[in-house]
């Protein structure tokens, strides 16, 4: 039987993957879960016990026929994937286009000794995430079959790459000092106003409400030493829930970094880097330096302070949740040089000639607030005026109302303010280089960050002027790079019209 | 209007690389296209609006406005709208890039260097064979700008453009 040597003896997952998978077929049918809660609130306990033993028991078959219609082949040449219940698929991936084996463990595969593999094809981000993906094999089959492709990738060059990685010095890795320090940084601002948010809804259970309506209206109607009293009362309040809301905020980021960056080893391999990671769910995942496209150097403004920055990668393929891989969740500026050194890349030149970018930046913002800020503000005053001199005739409901459109237009304001100033913060760190093959492009305040971009990873190049930019006589430049999440195109926001078209021409020119 | 005109195509010069070729418009046989993928576009809105009309308006004093109203908007859509697309879309090819140049409102001035390219499609709706026109689909790796068109060109003139860049496609991915 020459030919099965060639394809290889069919295989299948382990059968603990109807253990393994049905937690994640589970997870995928949120709108069942919103049926059986609504079932279980309404008092129809039973069916909702019915029903959730139906979605239990459909999804075990579902994954029954999926694991028994699941075969996998390991063939000279090619490892060939056979999947499907009613449509079967029939895939064959060569081990040319493997650029490598990203292993990932869960929490439940880790007991059991199992291993999620994705074979990492040169198929371009935004594809099918399902593209060559063993959803449990046993972890020594997986290892396994890393080496084996790792052996057929570099059989031309030399011989099998030897496992001797474990002894040599990591490129980059997280001590448990850092790794707490990073969730301290991991401090989500998002996080802390959906706290905001829920401690205003439930304010009242907790006696904590500095939205009340009524109480900001009889603030502003009681005399003065009992406004002041309140006023202290309040501001008391405030500060407690504020630090309350940090305090769990920062426990929140500790958490959530020790989750996901526990153990973080950043190794150098033959075609690039390797990375592992996590507490839970251990990943094991490779970056051929050949495709990294760009690399992203992400911080705050607190963390700049300290000099600690976020490596990341922008590679073809996706990595685990986001567009870019993270390298290096929290390093200083030595230890950014040196991680690039590994891939090839030279340092980032801190004498580059930056050049800034047009202030009309700022001002394009501020003209397209301005119809917004003007209806705020004739609001507030609107509001404030007839809450000091009311007519007559006004009656409670109306008093309370008012209160409420003169807070609402004062907040909107200030958001507003607050958008336009950081704005201008983030126009004075904001500036691109060209640093030979490559270009830097800094920008940002709160989110900073500085990208490195090769010309040679340049797909495209766009001016782009609006209706609003014209009036300021600027362009955006943006340019098309592979890989990465569609939200992150790399851009340089405001230039005048000619100074992009110079440096477009340039960029053009400097090509390789 | 001519101000405008110089303006718009003082706009899409690149300083600097003047030894390229102008800009080119697309054959004028694109603005009958885009007159039939409007008139398309709107013959939704027009039933919908007479359906309201003679459902929901009976005895309003706007009966018969949205069956006007709505027909009058897309003539003036069809009739102004494609002359107008088609005068600011323009394209060249240098030695080495692509270059196309389309929009007013939202202006947008995209290069495509040959070698950037990945893979190229000639494409032809019935609208456009009806019309002789053809719309080159260039494909890049970006994420942003992974497909660039130019339609509008005649089919000899497509293809021949295809021909060009394809003379500098190589794989840039291991």
């Amino acid at each position: 039987m020459a030919e099965d040597r060639a394809v290889g003896a069919p295989e299948r997952l382990h059968p603990y993957f109807l253990l393994t998978g049905l937690g994640t077929s589970l997870r995928g049918m949120l709108g069942a879960y919103a049926a059986i809660a609504y079932l279980a609130v309404t008092g129809r306990l039973r069916y909702a016990v019915i029903g959730a033993g139906l979605l239990i028991l459909f999804s075990a078959i579902g994954l029954f026929l999926y694991w028994r219609r699941f075969e996998y082949r390991v063939g000279a040449t090619e490892i060939r994937i056979d999947s499907g219940i009613v449509s079967r698929t029939h895939r064959s991936i060569p081990y040319d286009r493997i650029q490598d084996v990203d292993i990932t463990q869960g929490p439940l595969s880790r007991m059991l000794g199992l291993a999620r593999v994705k074979f990492e094809t040169g198929g371009s981000a935004g594809g099918n995430q399902e593209e060559g993906v063993l959803q449990a094999i046993p972890l020594a089959r997986a290892e396994e079959l890393r080496q084996l492709v790792r052996s057929r990738r570099s059989a031309s060059a030399a011989a099998a790459e030897p496992d001797s990685i474990e002894e040599s010095e990591p490129v980059y890795a997280m001590a448990p000092p850092r790794l707490i320090l990073a969730g301290v940084f991991n401090f989500s601002l998002a996080l802390f106003a959906g706290l905001f948010g829920v401690f205003q809804f439930f304010g009242d259970i907790l006696g904590f409400d500095p939205f009340s309506r009524v109480f900001w209206i009889r603030l502003l109607a009681a005399s003065a030493p009992l406004q002041a009293f309140l006023m202290t009362h309040q501001v008391v309040a405030v500060i407690g829930g504020l630090i309350l809301l940090a305090l769990i905020g920062v426990a929140s980021g500790i958490v959530r970094s020790v989750l996901r960056d526990y153990g973080f080893r950043l190794d150098r391999i033959e075609s690039g880097l390797r990375r592992r990671r996590g507490l839970l769910t251990r990943t094991d995942v490779s970056l051929p330096v050949k495709r990294v496209q760009a690399a992203i150097i992400g911080s705050g403004p607190v963390r700049d302070g300290f000099g600690f920055g976020e490596l990341k990668l922008q590679n073809l393929a996706r990595d685990e949740k986001q567009g870019d891989h993270v390298v290096a969740p929290l390093a200083g500026e030595a230890e950014v040089d040196h991680i690039l050194g590994e891939i090839g890349w030279r340092p980032l030149a801190r004498g580059a000639d930056w050049r800034p970018i047009s202030q009309a930046y700022v001002w394009t913002l501020a003209v397209g607030l301005s119809p917004f800020i003007l209806l705020a503000l004739l609001m507030a005053l609107a509001a404030a005026a007839t809450a000091w001199s009311p007519p007559a005739d006004l009656g409670e409901m109306v008093d309370e109302s008012l209160g409420a459109m003169l807070i609402t237009s004062l907040i909107f304001l200030t958001i507003m303010i607050v958008g336009i100033t950081v704005r201008w913060l983030a126009w004075r760190r904001s500036a691109y280089a060209l640093d030979g093959d490559r270009i830097l492009v800094k920008g940002g305040w709160w989110k900073r960050r500085i990208v490195i971009l090769p010309l040679a990873k340049i797909q495209s190049i766009d001016i782009q002027e609006s209706f609003v930019s014209r009036w300021f006589g600027i362009s955006s430049m943006q340019f098309g790079v592979a890989g990465g999440s569609g939200f992150s195109a790399h851009n340089i926001p405001a230039l005048p019209r000619e100074t992009a078209r110079k440096f477009r021409t340039e960029l053009i020119v400097s090509m390789p | 209007m001519t101000a405008e005109l110089d303006d718009f195509q003082a706009m899409a010069e690149l300083p600097g690389d003047e030894d390229g070729p102008p800009l080119e418009h697309v054959h004028p046989g694109y603005k009958n296209v885009l007159r039939v993928r409007m008139l398309v576009i709107w013959i939704a809105p027009i039933i919908a609006a007479a359906i309201l009309d003679s459902a929901v308006l009976e005895d309003s004093m706007f009966r018969w406005l949205p069956t006007i109203a709505v027909p009058l908007l897309a003539a003036i859509a069809i009739t102004v709208a494609p002359q107008r697309i088609y005068r600011r879309l323009r394209y060249r090819l240098t030695d080495r890039l692509l270059h196309v140049v389309r929009g007013w409102l939202f202006h947008t001035d995209t290069v495509v260097p040959f070698v950037r390219v990945q893979h190229l499609d000639v494409t032809r709706g019935p609208v456009e064979k009806l019309f002789g026109t053809a719309t080159l689909v260039v494909h890049t790796a970006g994420t942003h700008n992974s497909i660039v068109t130019v339609p509008g060109l005649a089919p000899d003139r497509a293809a021949e453009i295809r021909d060009v860049i394809r003379e500098h496609i190589r794989t840039d991915f291991d």
